[in-house]
């Protein structure tokens, strides 16, 4: 690797004010599962590595009033691991899961993930779907920006060198809403995937239909995309197979998948529409034993 | 240059370093434990996997000033003068090597699972293996050896035997 400094900062603050004060010639280290890669190749690197790996009031999983709020450091693992997690959000065990090998989610965080932006992103879908808002901050003031927004393009997001992301918060009235996680890659371990898709839905319990449903889609377009007309189509249907897997066909509709080394813009298209269908019906399975468990 | 000072194997080590120097490369050049490996320097192969505070992660994505104030454990840390790991015991009678290059990180991950999951399935084993990439062996006769170990020591953490109790073949 090329020479470079690093200043290690305590805190959010602390690693705000290193910002503002080196701009663009500074670049936050967190996980560094991504960041130390692509440093080890940089024909540049930057002057200044800001490592936040330590700072602790950027760590945590917890229940706000808003929703829950997971920090910037938090580890694939630690999401994993978090009881909250696992009782509201399973799908987001299950896309963290899918991230790497033990090692690198020991290191990486969900939040770099979404940082990095690589249209594979498996954090990205299962917190698009779920309507996640990102908080940046400069060291002048914050602003929070749903996920959708955050996105620009592949490795592209709309944070500036001299902001950060603080947290990721699913919003309250999404506490515990069904939600399933499906991945196809080349292989169970290591891989990236051909196609990712999450969604998440309430079932009206009554009339059996579709309240609220958001798909999102990885790896079939420049970012992670939600398949908005697939969701209206959806909405108040019934919650059969035969409605799910339409809704699969119109979001293969949707998505502009490309055709590279791995698999072919026709075969992620075919992938989307049965892992979008397989994944509404386990989000209405869930949200079918969900109500059993409350009935009980 | 940044100062740092960490527990490595059990012992404080105070050292001097270029800021980007990698945990790995601290820890082969600087302090010659050889053991971790460089393979691919990206994160994918496993053949640096070490345990800092209890957690198995890629030396080669760490840099050695972010294991400042950490405890460091390498696969030299595993034997002792007389007496193999009992995980290093169970890959040798299972002849779970063959070049040996993915070893240490194999077993740095094994431990770090059995540290935690003392009686794995196979499914976890698997999962805790699916970041060390080993070209030679396979993984069959490393989960029958990771397996054995979890079996003969039952739950708690991995100790060493008594001595004079090897089972060495
Ligand atoms: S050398 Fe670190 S993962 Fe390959
Ligand atoms: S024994 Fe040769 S790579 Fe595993």
């Amino acid at each position: 690797m090329k020479a470079f400094d690093v200043v290690v900062a305590k805190d959010a603050n602390e690693a705000l004010a290193l910002l503002a004060a080196h701009g663009a010639r500074a670049k936050l280290l967190a996980g560094g599962t991504d960041l130390l890669v692509d440093l080890k190749s940089a024909a540049q690197v930057p002057d200044v590595v800001v490592d936040i790996s330590r700072a602790t009031d950027l760590a945590g999983i917890e229940l706000t009033e808003h929703g829950l709020r997971i920090g910037a450091l938090a580890t694939h693992t630690a999401v994993m691991r978090s009881p909250l997690i696992q009782e509201y959000f399973p799908a987001l065990v299950d896309a963290s899961h899918t991230v790497g090998a033990v090692q690198t989610r020991n290191l990486g965080t969900l939040a770099g993930n979404l940082i990095t932006c690589v249209p594979s992103m498996d954090g990205g879908p299962p917190l698009l779907a779920l309507e996640a808002i990102v908080t940046l901050a400069l060291s002048a003031g914050r602003r929070e920006v749903p996920l959708g927004e955050f996105f620009v393009g592949p490795r592209k997001t709309v944070l500036k060198p001299d902001e950060m992301l603080l947290d990721i918060v699913i919003p309250r009235k999404n506490l515990g809403k069904p939600t399933a996680f499906l991945k196809f890659g080349l292989r169970k371990g290591q891989a990236l995937a051909l196609v990712n898709v999450a969604a998440s839905a309430w079932i009206d319990p009554k009339r059996q239909v579709f309240v609220e449903p958001r798909i999102a889609l990885g790896a079939v377009a420049p970012t992670v995309i939600r398949a908005r007309q697939a969701e209206a189509w959806l909405e108040g249907r019934p919650a059969t197979p035969e409605s799910m897997a339409e809704a699969g066909r119109i979001a293969a509709g949707e998505a502009k998948p490309i055709s590279d080394f791995r698999a072919s813009a026709g075969y992620r298209r075919d992938l989307i529409q049965v892992l979008t269908a397989r994944a509404l019906a386990q989000a209405a399975a869930q949200a079918a034993s969900k109500r059993k468990e409350t009935s009980r | 240059m940044s100062s740092i000072s960490m527990r490595v194997n059990g012992e404080m080590r105070t050292a001097t370093v270029a800021p980007e120097t990698t945990l790995l490369r601290f820890l082969r050049e600087q302090l010659n434990l050889t053991g971790a490996k460089l393979g691919c320097d990206v994160g994918d192969c496993g053949a640096c996997t070490v345990i800092v505070d209890g957690m198995a992660v890629n030396a080669c994505l760490m840099l050695a000033d972010q294991a400042d104030g950490r405890d460091v454990l390498t696969i030299e840390g595993l034997a002792t003068r007389d007496q193999l790991h009992p995980l290093q015991q169970a890959f040798e009678i299972h002849a779970a090597l063959q070049c040996g290059f993915c070893g240490p990180g194999v077993i740095m991950s094994a431990k770090a699972l059995l540290d935690e999951t003392p009686d794995p399935t196979v499914q976890e084993i698997n999962d805790a293996l699916a970041g060390n990439l080993c070209r030679c062996t396979g993984y069959t006769k490393m989960v029958a050896a990771i397996q054995d170990v979890a079996r003969s020591r039952g739950a708690g953490t991995v100790k060493l035997p008594a001595p004079g109790n090897s089972g060495r073949a």
